[in-house]
């Protein structure tokens, strides 16, 4: 034999693909690929269905690691350093502007993805039983991006990051008993200084990424054991509806078989698990349904990988980063603004800070994480969740607003400015 | 189903590919490389034969900086003003031209952009010359780059720069203090100054505004002073001069020693003798300073005279805002002063003061100190426009000895008071008498008063 092809053998360890058994043999042996069935339904690749909005995200987070380990490279956590290392990755380090941009990009790329997937999962009402919990992990990764964009926002040490931190800190510190104590421990001080920036870093590149990192892998794993990625059941006939959710799912009522067949019969684990003989779980009509995850799902999936990629890349090679001038204590913007994605939140401190620093926050975060256990209401079809639908329409359309008039309506003084007005800031 | 899909995914890496590469063919080819190769064929132009010919032109391209970790900063701008330092390079076009004249400011000790501004980390004409957003200090053009001596000469004469030594000066008599925070020490009325310099306001925005305040920045508090235009002029470079940066020691020691002949000069501009004594000669308010460096440490010494309140709360002795050679200079005269000295001094005012001359004396040099001359004139005339203030500008001091008693005006310095409007539903006037219980002692008030009733016109025994 080939030594070359029994060294590939002995990597791969599968038949060629050009078979049913290699096709399964590719996802069965190989640990990256396990994570997916064998083979998938039609409908699992729909493009509408989903957007691959879970996969982009995941993607995004991927440019992320990669840009960040690298630009860690060139980066100092402390205030001379910081703002300098900025400037020699602009100006000195070969691609290292290129590299900064595609970190922002791919950063404010991930939050928007991440809360687009929040939508796509609401709307095909895909936190319910058995996905409840999983909703609830999703919840907790779209946390752990805000707090990695918030955290990573501060690095640069400009003026932008600066009094971005600033804001957004003391937003925070609006929280009744422990906002101030949370607002100093976070920055290790009673202003952002040295210490905050520190502590920013360490939890931007270490605490937040293997948090996330691991609650990905709970998500992903989820995804699978709950039941795979929910499907339009309503656009299916109503037989098969029962059997497909039910594949999968811990502890249904359905009892093990254990009639005439149980006699001369001993159960695999998985058939105790699943509470079903394990030949059984896919139906002659269901086969017809599905196709092997490779080529379709793997090609559909690399294709948003470049997808993702090279948007990413063009972007930043039309936009660089922003960098303002160097963060100063003693020079306040007007208006200093949070991060954008909090701008929203700061529109609602303007008018209460009771309201927009403590209620609002902490009522969508619980209202988010009970969403699941709060809806009682089976069915996933949208014409009998009309009213979920709606509120969760007005709750995106309200946070959208505010964020828009938070960052577009509003000048010096937070006062209301349309963009198409110029002010004149700092005359003195 | 799906037999395209190898088709796109085949293109979109392709098109991966293009953009990895226009992003290294962007990385690749800044423009100072081209001023690189310009220069290498300027250079080659020269040499006559045609080995040092190729080995010239065959020089790679590199970023060329000078670090300056005295001045925290970095300068890349010898990477395309390649000829600086090469007097060779005399009649070169820019930007390689030789830069001539530098006396002890060799570029590779001071860099370029401590005195003519502009971003020295950056490698990119307009980005390097500060002409973007977010730098604040772009490059001074040649009408005021010798403001940039302040920086980091920041007392005493600068040979060739007068206008700083008058800026100064203009800035210290007419008032500014009154309104204007320097270093710490002044009002709050107007923005702080310290860091003026690195405000990114143009010199040609100062000087206007110097001329006309109210034409450059409508609704401007800030009196029209009629300077004139060399005035002007001579302000403008003080507040380019004006930066918060730590210039190092090297830097800022460079030029002016600390000798016990300038801290005499200091002590007879600073009026120290209106409160001290020196073994018995002089005045009594303050503490006799004869042996005064034997009781206490350099370190006390220079802490009491940058922050009097710290080191015995309740003095009476004023902040000054003095530099740290200035410090060193004055305790350095404190060391070896003698009631000779003090004689001597007390002699160059012309003859010795009673208790009171002192404290008109004192008076006089808080007016100016704390800014009092900046609305009511240096010679107490008032007359600054204040719309819609009763009689529409600002009081004159010459009667107020008609019109109050001492202990009304020195609840009026304590306090403040809002001038009593001329029209009631008008606006605000811009000016207002300011509290001032917090930055001045009653002693300080005193002085002023007495000041004040000195000055006062005969009229009243007059009618």
């Amino acid at each position: 034999m080939n030594p070359i092809r029994e060294i590939w053998q002995s990597i791969v360890r599968r038949d060629p693909l050009s078979t049913d058994k290699g096709k399964s043999e590719l996802v069965f042996l190989n640990v990256w690929l396990h994570i997916h069935p064998a083979k998938v339904k039609k409908e699992h690749l729909r493009f509408r269905h989903t957007y691959y909005l879970g996969f982009i995200t995941f993607f995004l987070f991927m440019i992320l690691l990669t840009t960040g380990i690298a630009l860690m490279c060139y980066y100092r956590p402390d205030p001379p350093h910081a703002y300098q290392d900025m400037k020699d990755l602009e100006f000195v380090v070969f691609m290292g502007s290129f590299l900064r941009a595609m970190h922002r990009w791919a950063a404010h790329g991930m939050v928007i993805c991440v809360f687009l997937h929040m939508c796509r999962v609401f709307y095909t009402g895909s936190y319910k039983k058995p996905r409840q919990f999983n909703w609830v992990v999703g919840v907790l990764l779209l946390l752990l991006t805000l707090g990695l964009s918030f955290t990573g926002y501060l690095l640069p040490w400009d003026q932008l990051a600066y009094w971005a931190i600033t804001v957004g800190t003391n937003i925070g510190s609006y929280a009744p008993l422990v906002g101030g104590q949370v607002r100093e421990l976070l920055l290790g001080g009673h202003s952002v200084g040295e210490a905050a920036l520190l502590r920013f870093y360490v939890l931007h590149v270490a605490v937040f990424p293997s948090l996330l990192i691991l609650l990905t892998i709970v998500h992903f794993w989820r995804v699978r054991k709950d039941g795979g990625l929910s499907r339009p059941v309503w656009k299916l006939a109503p037989m098969k509806v029962e059997q497909l959710v039910t594949i999968g799912a811990p502890a249904e009522i359905v009892p093990l078989k254990t009639g005439a067949a149980s006699q001369d019969k001993t159960y695999g684990l998985m058939e105790v698990v699943t509470g079903k003989p394990i030949f059984e779980t896919v139906t002659p009509e269901e086969e017809e349904n599905a196709v092997f995850s490779y080529p379709y799902a793997f090609f559909r999936e690399a294709i948003a990988l470049m997808a993702t990629v090279t948007g990413i890349m063009a972007i930043s090679l039309l936009y660089h980063a922003p960098l303002e001038e160097l963060a100063n204590p003693a020079r306040t913007p007007n208006p200093a603004k949070a991060p954008w994605y909090f701008l929203g939140l700061q529109e609602l401190v303007s008018h209460s800070a009771l309201l927009g620093g403590v209620v609002a926050p902490a009522l969508m975060v619980i209202v988010l994480l009970a969403i699941p256990y709060f809806d009682r209401n089976p069915s996933r079809r949208p014409s009998d969740r009309k009213w979920a639908l709606w509120l969760f329409s007005i709750f995106v359309v309200a946070n959208l607003a505010l964020i828009v008039i938070g960052t577009f309506f509003r000048g010096p003084g937070w006062a209301f400015v349309p963009p198409w007005v110029h002010v004149i800031s700092g005359a003195e | 189903m799906g037999r395209r899909l190898p088709q796109i995914f085949f293109a979109l890496s392709t098109l991966a590919l293009v953009l990895i590469l226009a992003a290294v063919w962007q990385a690749g080819s800044p423009s100072w490389k081209t001023y690189q190769r310009n220069f290498l064929q300027l250079e080659a132009q020269g040499e006559p034969n045609a080995v040092t010919k190729a080995a010239v032109l065959a020089t790679p391209p590199e970023i060329h900086q000078v670090m300056l970790t005295g001045l925290q900063r970095v300068d890349r701008c010898t990477t395309c003003h390649l000829g600086v330092d090469d007097p060779t390079m005399k009649n070169a076009p820019e930007p390689f031209r030789y830069h001539a004249g530098l006396g002890p400011h060799t570029p590779s000790k001071f860099g370029c952009t401590i005195c003519h501004g502009g971003q020295g980390l950056a490698t990119e004409k307009n980005a390097a010359h500060g002409n973007v957003s977010f730098w604040q200090t772009p490059l001074l053009s040649a009408d005021y780059i010798r403001a940039s001596c302040g920086r980091c000469h920041k007392e005493g004469d600068v040979p060739g720069v007068p206008e700083l030594t008058e800026g100064r000066r203009l800035f210290e008599t007419q008032g500014c203090r009154g309104c204007h925070k320097l270093n710490g020490v002044g009002g709050s009325i107007g923005p702080d100054l310290t860091e003026e310099g690195a405000s990114r306001r143009s010199p040609e925005w100062l000087e206007h505004h110097f001329l006309a305040p109210n034409v450059v920045s409508a609704g401007s508090a800030m009196p029209n002073f009629h300077f004139t235009r060399e005035q002007a002029r001579a302000l403008t470079y003080y507040m380019l001069s004006l930066t918060n940066e730590d210039m190092g020691s090297y830097y800022s020691s460079v030029r002016l020693i600390p000798s016990p002949q300038y801290g005499r000069q200091l002590f007879v501009e600073k009026n120290c003798i209106v409160c001290h004594a020196v073994g018995g000669v002089g005045a009594k308010s303050g503490p006799d300073l004869l042996g005064v460096s034997k009781r206490h440490s350099p370190e006390w010494l220079d802490e009491q005279l940058v922050n009097p309140e710290f080191v015995y709360p309740g003095s009476s002795m004023p902040e000054y805002d003095l530099e740290t050679n200035a410090r060193k200079a004055l305790i350095a005269f404190m060391d070896e002063a003698t009631p000779q000295d003090a004689q001597e001094i007390l002699s160059g005012r012309g003859h010795t003061l009673t208790p009171d001359e002192a404290a008109i004396e004192a008076g006089k040099r808080n007016f100016a100190r704390f800014g009092c001359a900046g609305c009511h004139g240096t010679e107490l005339e008032g007359g600054l426009p204040n719309p819609n203030a009763q009689g529409g500008q600002v009081p004159s001091l010459l009667h107020v000895a008609d019109d109050y008693t001492q202990s009304e005006i020195v609840e009026v310095i304590r306090n403040g008071r809002a001038p009593p409007l001329q029209n009631a539903s008008g606006p605000t006037p811009p000016l207002y008498m300011p509290s001032w219980k917090h930055l001045l002692s009653d002693e300080d008030i005193h002085q002023l008063v007495t000041f004040l009733w000195s000055k006062q016109q005969k009229s009243k025994e007059s009618w």
